[in-house]
């Protein structure tokens, strides 16, 4: 991987630079994943202006103003639908959701459950640090059962989502996993990730540090125990295998890779009847529309 | 005005609405103005449901209590709606052996009632035809209960079931020469006279539902993608428009929660095409933080609120304007919006073309208001004029040369007049910016100093008073009741309402006037409801005797506003809220209430 990080022509990293200061705990993962994330998008060729990047609400969402390109940041949990609806509107330009387990697992779980079923051409990065970091440490769905939070001192009593096989039993169509600290294997699996909009939804669990509420998963906690699971000749079109490795016993070895893929399936905006054939994007197609033609059958 | 009303009843399910919807049409070519109104139960099959249309050779926007004909397909309607026929009228019904109560039977008598018994199962037995023919056979009778001309019926149904084949048809007149000589044969006399048509008015209009009507003018206006969630009185626009979306090459999507649907019309309308969402009170409610974003991102957004009765699931299936107050203040925060409300299938067609306009000329939220009234009346309306209207976007920058002159900065810039800022597409070559849902500077980024909170809430907010200085006064409408002389001199009698009761109130105030020749009157109506315009009203309300206040709620929600914005207390109020709409019987009597005594 090559990526030139100043000027010079064609894509760069520079272009992405923004005056804003990122305000992350040290240590926090989000560093990595707004680095290696800008670095996908240089990789594909993708300037600032042809993409759309949207962002939930929690310390990821402070991205949102710490890089350049069309960006939103709009309510908590509610980001897929906005993404999606976007994608809809002009699906020539590539699209992005990122979202916390918080959101992702609580208040917008329903809509991730409908955004893989509806396969939408989109990507999603989850940033799974396991709690609420933004609001100051509460326990998410996806936080485990016992740990003591804030507003949960004696930890909480729900069990805990397991997030992996959740998604699996909806059948996507692009799972990847991947850790904060490593730059290099996120900017593929993003890069990855993007590309597979010209097949539908897909989903990048990104494992993340979070040095200030999360004493459980920490970053040498998964730094001890990530692997790349397609360097070990895992295939991503093997769905047992896949799902086998994304709910495996994390306390020893977390795979990490492209999980799963399938390209044989229709994304949403493919399969409408109607769109069919048509040559321009609805975002292209705003005009008036004589409705005469459709009156006869009323009168 | 001479009008004609007959209601269909029966179970749901049963054929109520074809042969309401076949009367319709045939009356309509016949050269009648039609205007068909539905009540029915929150339920699939069974309950009581009707289809009442009434009907005259001029204009016609009501419904009245009292009817002419009453057809019931079971005895429910015989029991429940025997009360409502005036003098005169006919009861068809089709239950064997039925004998009223002595008391009611004696009230029929007196009111010189015709009931009239139709064997349909029998008939329809003798000609070998399912029962599906029971609705052309009713129908036939109808027809010759109303006196028309039977290869009217006969041309109507050979175009509706043509395409089923020469059989269908076959059996179809079969029924219709059945009906006619049944009621040759058992009730020769029975007559309701209609007015005599006025066939160049009326035959060319469309017979169409406010729902079909908004699908129809948010097409018109560049629409290209609807979310919806279903729920009554919002579902039939969702139906409609997904029924148009093969012919309008539409994007349709069933969300799975109106915040789904809000947030997807919110992605779409970002990104730069046309569209929206619909939903009634319940899912407002959800969509209402949605609300709020559109405002602070300064996106255009179009949320079609359809009342109904509330609060909470409340009567799901019938009327009010009960809503005002929530589409007025709904989501938290202080910001611009629009609100607007539709009132009948021209407006329907009109106005959900100029959703989108105002949208994204204020680059703000608008909520296009309906109601169940307007979104199933069935209304006899001019073909749609498809010329009138333009697609304005306001500040959208498109063209490269000034897409290259952007900055980022340009997109939330404070000083921008009336607070509207340049507009620019994700994947347009340009600066780049956030629409930043946190409180935001210029470009979008997060910026908590008091300098920028005070200057970003000064800019969205002179969008409102901008917006309420572009906005139309409401209007005085009438035919020679009050535009005539509604620049000097006194008024009588002046309504004030919105909505769905225009239609009634013109049909209550030409009544009214034709039989008190002396009286003006003028009927004000408001088409903006916020931000509110007061001008035209504080002027009328200074040369009327009376102001009548008409509303379909229980607060007379209007007129709270009107006090809040004006000081003036309308005191004279009628308000229905009972999930029906006003009937015109009814509202000629409310208004009449008001006038002194002769």
């Amino acid at each position: 991987m090559s990526i030139p990080l100043m000027t010079g022509s064609g894509s760069s990293m520079q272009q992405y630079r923004c005056a804003n200061r990122c305000t992350w705990c040290d240590g926090c993962g989000d560093y990595g994943i707004w680095t290696a994330m800008q670095r996908a998008l240089v990789e594909l060729k993708i300037a600032p202006w042809q993409a759309l990047l949207c962002y939930d609400v929690g310390c990821h969402g402070n991205m949102s103003d710490k890089l350049l390109g069309y960006r939103f940041h709009g309510l908590h949990g509610r980001v897929l639908p906005f993404a999606a609806g976007a994608k809809l509107a002009n699906p020539r330009v590539p699209v992005l959701a990122f979202g916390g387990d918080g959101a992702s697992f609580s208040e917008g779980v329903g809509h991730l459950v409908h955004a893989v079923r509806s396969n939408y051409p989109i990507t999603f990065i989850l940033h799974n640090n396991g709690n609420y970091g933004l609001t100051t440490g509460q326990a998410s769905a996806l936080t485990w059962q016992d740990q003591p939070m804030n507003a949960a001192p004696n930890g909480i009593p729900e069990r805990t989502i397991h997030s992996m096989d959740f998604l699996f039993s909806l059948e996507p169509t692009f799972v990847a996993r991947t850790f904060s600290g490593d730059i290099p294997h996120m900017t593929k699996m993003f890069a990855a990730a993007i590309a597979h909009q010209q097949h539908g939804f897909a989903f990048v669990d990104v494992l993340q540090a979070c040095p200030t509420y999360n004493h459980f998963a920490t970053h040498e906690y998964l730094l001890e125990r990530c692997y790349d699971c397609n360097a070990e000749g895992h295939d991503p079109s093997d769905a047992a295998k896949a799902r086998q490795l994304a709910t495996a016993d994390t306390s020893k070895r977390i795979a990490c890779g492209i999980l799963y893929q399938r390209t044989d399936l229709p994304h949403f905006y493919d399969r409408l009847v109607p769109r069919k054939d048509k040559k321009t994007t609805p975002a292209e197609e705003v005009e008036i529309v004589d409705t005469g033609k459709w009156l006869k059958r009323f009168t | 005005m001479k009008r004609v009303s007959l209601k269909i009843t029966g179970a749901q399910g049963q054929g109520v609405n074809s042969v309401g919807e076949m009367c319709a049409k045939g009356l309509k070519r016949s050269g009648y103005c039609v205007f068909g109104y539905r009540e029915y139960m929150s339920l699939i099959k069974g309950g009581h449901s009707s289809y009442q249309l009434d009907v005259s050779h001029e204009r016609i926007e009501s419904s009245e209590t009292g009817i002419d004909i009453l057809v019931c397909f079971n005895h429910h309607g015989l029991e429940q709606n025997a009360p409502e026929l005036k003098r005169g009228g006919i009861i068809l019904h089709q239950t064997p052996q039925w004998t009223f109560p002595a008391e009611t039977e004696k009230w029929l008598k007196r009111e010189d009632v015709t009931v009239m018994y139709l064997p349909v199962e029998d008939i329809l037995e003798r000609l070998e035809a399912k029962a599906i023919f029971g609705n052309v056979l009713i129908t036939s009778v109808v027809w010759s209960l109303l006196d028309r001309p039977i290869d009217d019926l006969k041309a109507l149904v050979r175009e509706q079931f043509g395409r089923k084949g020469e059989e269908a048809v076959r059996m179809n007149f079969a029924c219709i020469d059945e009906g006619v000589a049944y009621k040759k044969q058992h009730a020769p006399t029975a007559r309701i006279a209609l007015p005599d048509p006025d066939a160049r008015r009326w035959k060319d209009c469309v017979l169409v539902t406010g729902s079909q009507a908004m699908g129809l003018g948010l097409i018109h206006g560049g629409c290209r993608m609807y979310v919806g969630y279903p729920m009554t009185p919002s579902s039939p626009l969702l139906s409609f428009m997904a029924d148009m979306q093969n012919d309008a090459g539409l994007v349709i999507k069933q969300a799975e929660d109106e915040i789904t649907a809000a947030q997807m019309m919110s992605g779409a309308m970002a990104m730069g095409t046309r569209a929206a969402t619909g939903t009634s009170g319940g899912g407002f409610d959800l969509m209402s933080e949605t609300v709020s974003m559109n405002a602070m991102i300064e996106n255009p957004s179009v949320f079609v609120l359809a009342q109904r009765p509330g609060p909470a699931t409340g009567l799901p299936t019938w009327t009010a304007q009960g809503d005002l107050l929530l589409a007025v203040g709904a989501a938290h925060g202080e910001f611009p919006r629009i609100v607007l409300c539709v009132s009948d299938a021209e407006d329907c067609f009109r106005l959900s073309a100029e959703a989108f306009n105002l949208a994204e000329e204020w680059q703000t939220p608008v909520i296009l208001m309906t109601d169940k009234q307007t979104a199933e009346v069935l209304f006899t309306a001019d073909p749609f004029d498809q010329k009138q209207a333009a697609v304005r976007r306001g500040r959208l920058v498109t063209k490269a040369a000034e897409l290259a002159k952007l900055n980022g900065t340009d997109r939330f810039d404070p000083s921008a007049k009336d607070g509207v800022s340049a507009r620019w597409l994700p994947g347009s070559k340009a600066a780049t910016y956030c629409m930043q849902a946190d409180e935001h500077s210029a470009d979008g980024s997060v910026d908590e100093t008091k300098e920028n909170a005070v200057a970003q809430m000064e800019k969205r907010m002179k969008k409102l008073s901008a917006i309420a200085k572009a906005l139309p006064e409401p209007e005085v409408l009438g035919e020679g009741f009050g535009n005539g002389d509604s620049d000097k001199g006194k008024i009588d009698m002046l309504v004030v309402s919105w909505g769905s009761n225009k239609g009634v109130i013109l049909d209550a105030l030409r009544q009214l006037t034709s039989h008190n020749s002396h009286l003006t009157a003028a009927y004000l109506h408001y088409t903006y409801l916020w931000p509110l315009k007061t001008k035209r009203f504080l002027e009328m309300a200074k040369r009327a005797k009376k102001i009548v206040l008409v509303e379909c709620n229980q607060q007379g929600q209007l007129g709270l506003l009107l006090r809040q914005q004006t000081g003036v207390d309308i005191t004279d109020r009628l308000l229905a809220y009972d999930g029906r709409p006003w009937f015109c019987d009814a509202l000629v009597a409310g208004l009449r209430s008001f006038l002194p005594k002769r």
